[in-house]
């Protein structure tokens, strides 16, 4: 087990630097408008080798889409749990370091926000918001502060009772110092594991909102967005389904055994 | 020693029931910050409902006197009041892409899909436990490593991804399992679940992965413990200690986590009826979303939040009833 978490690590690790690589060069040594150029006499043609992962509804080529769309998928994800962290942090932070009327009321929003699924606020505010990349990444923001919020605040309860917090309160410094100096790197391991959990769950959320198409609008390419094109021509060109699929899977493997394998190393009372 | 029992008896009762008004006071005030943060987040909208129900063709001062009437004008906090009032007194009011009262379309949708969440949870729990037993008995072997992998492969694909691969192969190649619709269970029951069993499988094998860690995980901790030892000491067949004494005490927290999923569940519903043209709330849910029906989406979101909280409720109070080990506070 030991050296299947180890292999679990280093594939994980492997698959992110590729995904990494592809996302920022990708879009650079690709040929311009490769991804775009359509071919209307090779309409889903199925992978050859003029083009590898074939072609789509409009005869672009997948393989071009399917890179263009991992810096598109990757930016919206990586937006969207950092928006979350902006906003989650000082929440659960103050509601756990301080504690009492504060944190009742805080944690009660959180719980409030915690009932609605997920994928359902990100679906109603994108939808609310007018669906176009920038509100995508809000929606999925928004709709993952509760749960990074809660995790926090629990981090930073444990850490407010810890003797260092007490011996620097007692020594007079200022609760807003504690929390910068103190608290705040000492949750650091948890919160960087999370964001890890948060970012594969983002993709799929991406994707999920994409394909129902309230995320992602075209003419961009996003792996959500091709899905959905798919979903008619199944049976004809399932390739277009499976490309883009394969790449989220992929993206989402990598990013869980990234995380568990840090979860290990970070934050070893978490089992 | 009898007075004893029953003055133990009592406390006991008082403290349930104390417990049982506390629950219930907080989810009431839970239902009300739910219907406040629905209303807060629909009233971003920048679009107008009065030209949303009249089209953008309709003369203004027909469309005036429709914002007057709908009460448009009045403040946000009059809007809310009337919102909520209307909540409490079972008037609804009407669906503007359906043009039926919206509690009649919740109550028939909310049928369609308590048979898709019910059945990909059972789906779920019938594959996840059995995996998560096997990994946790053969601990550190090949067959933790196959259980854990195929839990991460669960997760890591889309599960709309999932019911595209469903439908390509069960539906089309196969031809096993109708691939879209819905049939009422009141005119071909038979039908209703061939239709729900695609959708349902496709989440449920998302669903599965956190259970199966779950499952391996507690029964991992269980099978270590002293009184493991003394049953197998006793001789008893291995399977009655791993399925009829281990699995007991760690079937608690899966249950926890099944729950705590039933929100996850609620929001792919969504994807998934979608993709299947499945006609439940998560499908009605999509239309309203699509069409901009304000009304109609302040309803499903407010229901589905609702259910969601509901559920976890009654997970944990299930949880306090199969594990007499929990403290109530």
């Amino acid at each position: 087990m030991k050296r299947f978490k180890t292999t679990k690590g280093l594939i994980g690790i492997v698959l992110l630097l590729v995904i990494l690589l592809v996302a920022i060069l990708g879009p650079m040594v690709i040929p311009p408008d490769a991804a775009t150029a359509m071919d209307m006499r090779a309409r889903r043609a199925p992978p050859s080798l003029t083009h590898f992962f074939g072609t789509d509804q409009l005869g672009r080529d997948m393989f071009y889409r399917v890179i263009l769309g991992t810096r598109t998928s990757l930016e919206i994800a990586v937006s969207a749990v950092v928006m979350s962290i902006v906003l989650g942090l000082p929440l659960g932070l103050i509601s756990g370091y301080l504690g009492g009327l504060i944190d009742n009321v805080l944690m009660r929003l959180v719980d409030t926000l915690l009932a609605f699924p997920a994928l359902l606020l990100a679906l109603t505010i994108s939808a609310v918001l007018g669906p176009n990349i920038q509100n995508t990444i809000i929606a999925i923001g928004v709709a993952f502060t509760p749960y990074l919020a809660r995790i926090i605040r629990g981090e930073a309860l444990r850490v407010a009772q810890m003797p260092y917090v007490e011996a620097a309160r007692s020594s007079g410094t200022t609760d807003i110092m504690i929390m910068w100096r103190h608290v705040l790197p000492n949750i650091m391991p948890a919160v960087i594991v999370q964001s890890t959990i948060s970012l594969a769950f983002a993709i799929l959320a991406e994707a999920g909102l994409s394909f129902l198409g309230l995320g992602t609008q075209p003419p961009a390419a996003s792996w959500g967005l091709m899905i959905q094109a798919s979903r008619d021509q199944l049976d004809i060109a399932p390739w277009t389904a499976l490309v883009p699929g394969m790449a989220v899977a992929l993206t989402v493997l990598g990013l869980n055994m990234f995380g568990d394998v840090l979860r290990d190393i970070l934050d070893p009372r978490a089992k | 020693m009898r007075a004893l029992c029953g003055a133990r008896v009592l406390s006991l009762g008082v403290l349930h029931m104390a417990y049982v008004l506390n629950r219930l006071l907080s989810v009431i005030l839970t239902l009300f910050l739910i219907t406040l943060v629905t209303f807060a987040v629909t009233n971003i909208l920048p679009g107008d409902v009065a030209m949303m129900i009249m089209g953008t063709q309709s003369n203004p001062e027909a469309l005036a006197g429709l914002r007057q009437s709908l009460g448009l004008n009045d403040p946000l906090l009059v809007q809310y009041g009337h919102w909520v009032g209307g909540m409490v007194t079972g008037d609804w009011g009407t669906s503007l892409i359906f043009k039926k009262p919206i509690i009649e379309l919740l109550g028939q949708k909310a049928l369609a899909s308590a048979i898709i969440v019910i059945m990909s949870m059972t789906i779920a729990l019938a594959l996840a436990v059995p995996l998560g037993v096997w990994a946790a008995v053969h601990r550190d072997k090949w067959q933790d490593t196959v259980s854990s992998s195929s839990a991460l492969m669960g997760v890591s694909l889309p599960d709309f991804f999932w019911g595209i691969l469903m439908i390509l192969v069960f539906a089309r190649w196969l031809g096993w399992f109708p691939s879209s619709g819905f049939v009422d269970p009141s005119v071909d029951f038979w039908a209703t679940l061939r239709h729900a069993f695609l959708p349902s499988f496709a989440l449920g094998l998302g669903l599965m992965a956190h259970l199966t860690r779950m499952t391996r995980s507690t029964m991992t901790g269980i099978l270590s413990q002293e009184f493991i030892r003394v049953a197998r000491a006793k001789g008893l067949a291995e399977r009655t200690v791993i399925w009829r004494y281990a699995l007991a005490n760690a079937i608690g927290p899966v249950i926890t986590i099944a729950g705590l999923q039933i929100g996850y569940l609620f929001g792919s519903i969504i994807v998934m009826e979608s993709l299947f043209g499945y006609t439940g709330m998560g499908w009605l849910t999509y239309q309203a979303l699509l069409n901009r029906d304000l009304p109609l989406i302040q309803y499903t979101v407010v229901f589905i939040a609702a259910v969601v909280m509901l559920t976890n409720l009654a997970v944990d109070l299930l949880y306090v009833v199969i594990d007499p080990r929990i403290r109530l506070g």
